[in-house]
């Protein structure tokens, strides 16, 4: 199978079929924790947290070897292996795993779903226990920050006191930073990914025209739908105005240019309208309506450098950090990664930064990429070697 | 390059120094800076396949270009700024220089020699833009923007008020101690600012 038979403009490996795709971690296992005393960050008080999360590998005897994966919009706490139930691999399991890019036969990974989501830990789908009824918008606002200590007290229960590596790309990679600064002590290398410090308008304009869909569908109901009458038309044309943003103009014209589609029987349609229809679909099946909502207002909402200066807030941080940017991402540019770069710099922190040339648009670190694979591979290893901290110590400035 | 050129500026680096080492190419040098020196580095690098081998290594990379890798830093953030072998490719060196000083307390350069004698004679004798070996790249072909001379050099500094510390000068024997403007093909510079 060669990278663009397989990889090109297909999403995660959650929603694509990949033809003879085995996991090589086999079938594996989520749990369900419950947490209690979680208060967000807008002051509400939950009772109770529940948290889907995935182990991989093992924990080292000095409990040094740790990686909390964090997913994007649309991923789960299933990073890698196959589901029992679904026989589907985890939406990372190109770089996750046995022998990979992360690799579970050297380190412990850690994958959770996030506070507002839907497969698994406590989203706005999950019976309010003073109603009985879903939350719905009842479901308070929830931030990146409020992800990352939910995750935090994950670890706790775990009994991880500090992460060797988080990681995280789009969504997952403002989580990544916001544990770099939020838990400074707990954080050794960070690795945000295809991903900014805050939003810019054209971002906020893609989710917005997604949760528009969303609300204006009939079936929404201010939150309130039926497991029968969700807003699926709307779910669906948010999931499809995304995918144009994870692509990019090169990737959709190699894999679908012109094209029609011929064999199902639609001559009138073009192959690129086929494959957004089938990504909506498929996305409604498995993803809530109301979490799109909160999940997309969370990332926009998100800036690491709110209520503070980028001084007071660089500051805390303890980590070495990788950033990678992708040249044909267009929808979290290289240059929102560079400005990160430059402001750890600045702040005397060490940073390696790649910008990598793929054709696959914001997707590319879902898709099988052997030079991004090779590079995460490397710098988590080079950075795991014991005498790391003494040859590299903080460039502090003068 | 001159492979004296590495040792010379090995030496002129002290022990656990900060470097920040501009074209760092595929990392060897400075890992051996960082293994023999102990220096905490940077390195600055444009192609990203050199950039990988730099962060197999396990060294601090970042990919971009000199002036980008420079403006990344604060002020001070270095104790040296090197530049070695990429001096005459630079389209503005009096702009990449002074920014070298805003972030390092020293500046390392190396340069090829174009008033060499081999490529005095060319010039004269065939008419023709030199091919030396340590020029070896066609006109057409090569990356070099400026071509000066030692002396081009040593006037470049007095006028941007830039003091050389410590020089050093190599030809294919070795190291060049006499008349280097006419026998030295390549040099090294190690630099402070009087500003």
């Amino acid at each position: 199978m060669t990278l663009a038979q397989n990889s090109s403009a297909q999403g995660d490996l959650h929603d694509q079929k990949v033809a003879d795709y085995k996991s090589p971690s086999g079938v594996t296992h989520l749990h369900t924790t419950t947490l209690s005393g979680i208060r967000t960050q807008s002051g509400f008080k939950f009772e109770k947290v529940d948290v889907s999360y995935q182990m991989l590998g093992k924990l080292s005897p000095a409990r040094d070897n740790a990686i909390l994966v964090c997913h994007g919009l649309s991923g789960t706490a299933h990073v890698a292996g196959t589901d029992a139930e679904t026989g589907r691999p985890g939406w990372w399991d190109y770089h996750v795993g046995p022998g990979k890019a992360i690799d579970t036969d050297r380190f412990f990974i850690i994958g959770t779903n996030a506070l507002g989501g839907c497969n698994g830990t406590t989203g706005p789908s999950s019976t309010n226990p003073q109603t009985g009824q879903p939350y719905a918008m009842d479901f308070p606002p929830v931030t990146i920050h409020d992800m990352v200590a939910v995750q935090a007290k994950l670890l706790d229960s775990l009994g991880i006191k500090k992460l060797f590596a988080v990681v995280g790309a789009s969504m997952g990679g403002m989580q990544a930073l916001a544990w770099a600064v939020d838990f400074p002590d707990r954080v050794r290398i960070c690795i945000p990914i295809a991903t900014c410090t805050a939003h810019n308008a054209m971002q906020i304009a893609f989710n917005e025209i997604g949760r528009r869909a969303i609300i204006t569908d009939p079936n929404w109901n201010h939150g309130n739908y039926s497991e029968t009458g969700r807003p699926a038309h709307g779910l669906a044309v948010a999931r499809m105005v995304g995918h144009v943003t994870y692509l990019s103009e090169l990737a959709m014209a190699r894999k679908f240019g012109r094209r029609r589609q011929l064999e199902t029987g639609h001559a009138d349609q073009f192959s690129v309208e086929s494959y957004l229809h089938h990504q909506g679909e498929t996305f409604v099946k498995r993803f809530d309506p109301n979490s799109y909502l909160y999940l997309t207002r969370a990332i926009d909402e998100f800036n690491l450098f709110e209520n503070a200066t980028t001084e007071e807030v660089l500051r805390r941080i303890r980590s070495r950090f990788l950033v990678v940017s992708f040249s044909s991402d267009w929808l979290y540019p290289p240059a929102q990664s560079r400005e990160l770069v430059r402001l750890l710099k600045r702040a005397g922190l060490a940073a390696t930064y790649l910008n990598l040339e793929t054709e696959y648009g914001h997707d590319s670190f879902l898709i099988e990429n052997l030079p991004f694979a090779n590079v995460l591979r490397n710098f988590l290893n080079g950075e795991y070697a014991p005498d790391t901290e003494r040859r590299f110590a903080h460039l502090t400035p003068v | 390059m001159n492979s004296g050129i590495y040792e010379t500026v090995t030496q002129w680096i002290p022990e656990k120094s900060r470097v920040l080492d501009l074209g760092t190419g595929d990392g060897t040098f400075l890992e051996q800076l960082v293994q023999t020196r102990h220096i905490t580095g940077e390195g600055v690098e444009k192609d990203p396949e050199l950039v990988a081998r730099c962060v197999q290594r396990g060294l601090v990379v970042h990919q971009g270009d000199i002036a980008e890798g420079l403006d990344q830093h604060a002020d001070g953030a270095f104790d040296f700024v090197l530049l070695l072998g990429t001096f005459q490719e630079l389209i503005q060196p009096a702009e990449i220089i002074r920014e070298a000083f805003r972030v390092g307390q020293q500046v390392i350069i190396s340069y090829d020699n174009f008033a060499h004698y081999h490529v005095r004679l060319q010039v004269l004798f065939q008419g023709r833009t030199p091919i030396t070996p340590a020029l070896p790249t066609p006109w057409y072909r090569t990356q070099n923007l400026h071509f000066l001379s030692v002396a081009d050099f040593q006037s470049f500094c007095r006028d941007t008020g830039i003091r050389e510390t410590r020089r050093a000068f190599f030809n294919s024997h070795g190291m060049v101690h006499f008349r280097p403007n006419l026998r030295a093909e390549t040099a090294v510079s190690l630099l402070e600012t009087s500003r």
